[in-house]
């Protein structure tokens, strides 16, 4: 864990006492600290429409459930546990409703590659850039799901391996051996874009 | 090392996994395989950012958050439920059963003889109340015309 981390955390205990005790000021500053990465979780899980009620569910579960935080993991990973498994219900209630797609995902992607921050990149390379992130996408959606979770959880919500394997309760070498295998698999996929 | 990285090497460099030292140092010193290293990275981070253009204003959505929580009384309620009610159970017994016991029995004493001894007190308060009764049958024996009664009619 890096320091800005760890103050972080520490930062955090004092906020959960007072939260846990129904300060919701406390609480506000808990949000602050943490909804990006709950909605980023969030948007792999159940895709950008829901993304944003599926983030406040968990952080409103979040404060009711507060009392039952027992500090064996950080706050954060604790948070995101609960995140992880509101997406989950979300997408199971959806199975149920109706048996549909593998992935709430944006169509063809075309739409929102034209927002792929290019820099100062020129026409060409502006287009192979979002031809290489198109081809990514569509290697990620082929992988495995549990490799797919965790390469997202890793390079989009931006986790740690310590924090993935605790919010996925599995051992951190899994973490590795199927972040390694993610990542190798889509340097194939990608060939020539890489 | 003069070959450079193998594929399942860079594969581990782009995950932040750790390599073996002579791996790292090859990294170190390889431009080439620094920018294959790179260039996933940047795929990556484009992808990341494409998903950070989607999110929503953090502020709106904080406040939003907010208004949702439930009041400070429901939410402790809501801590507090599963372990209070049967704590609370259990407390209505004892509770009950404290009661029952005091309506039935009398107060401890704090003298710890005072359940070995008898209630003289009481047993001559009751023998005084027996002699002072003249309903009682037994003191009509020793009314003095009763013995002459039966012996004039001889019998009993």
């Amino acid at each position: 864990m890096d320091p800005s981390r760890s103050d972080l955390s520490q930062g955090d205990d004092a906020l959960v006492m007072r939260a846990a005790n129904g300060d919701r000021e406390a609480f506000g500053e808990l949000t602050n600290r943490h909804q990006r990465r709950v909605w980023m979780v969030c948007r792999q899980y159940v895709g950008v429409d829901e993304a944003d009620a599926a983030a406040q569910d968990s952080l409103v579960k979040a404060f009711t459930r507060i009392g039952d935080f027992d500090r064996r993991a950080a706050f954060s990973t604790w948070l995101t546990r609960i995140a992880i498994n509101t997406c989950l219900d979300e997408l199971r209630r959806r199975r149920r409703a109706a048996p549909v797609v593998d992935e709430p995902e944006d169509g063809d992607g075309v739409g929102v590659l034209a927002q792929v921050p290019d820099g100062q990149a020129g026409p060409e390379a502006r287009s192979m850039q979002r031809q290489a992130v198109a081809s990514l996408e569509a290697g990620e959606k082929a992988l495995p799901p549990r490799q797919r979770e965790i390469f997202r959880l890793r390079f989009y919500a931006e986790m740690d391996l310590e924090e993935i394997a605790e919010a996925l309760e599995v051992h951190v070498g899994t973490v590795k051996t199927q972040l390694h295998r993610a990542v190798h698999r889509l340097r194939e996929e990608l060939g020539a874009y890489r | 090392m003069s070959m450079h990285l193998e594929e399942p090497e860079i594969s581990s460099a782009v995950a932040g996994l750790e390599l073996k030292p002579v791996a790292e140092e090859h990294l170190a010193a390889c431009l080439s395989c620094r920018q294959r290293v790179a260039s996933m990275r940047e795929l990556i981070d484009a992808q990341r950012l494409r998903f950070e253009a989607e999110a929503p204003d953090w502020e709106r959505q904080r406040q939003e958050v907010l208004l949702r929580l439930p009041s400070v009384l429901t939410a402790g309620l809501e801590r507090r439920r599963w372990w209070t009610r049967p704590l609370l159970a259990v407390a209505a017994v004892l509770v009950a059963a404290i009661g029952l016991k005091a309506l039935w029995m009398p107060p401890p004493s704090s003298d710890p003889m005072a359940g070995l001894e008898l209630p003289v007190e009481q047993i001559l308060a009751e023998v005084d109340a027996m002699l002072a009764d003249d309903s009682i049958p037994g003191f009509e024996l020793i009314d003095p015309g009763l013995d002459d009664a039966i012996f004039e009619n001889g019998a009993s």
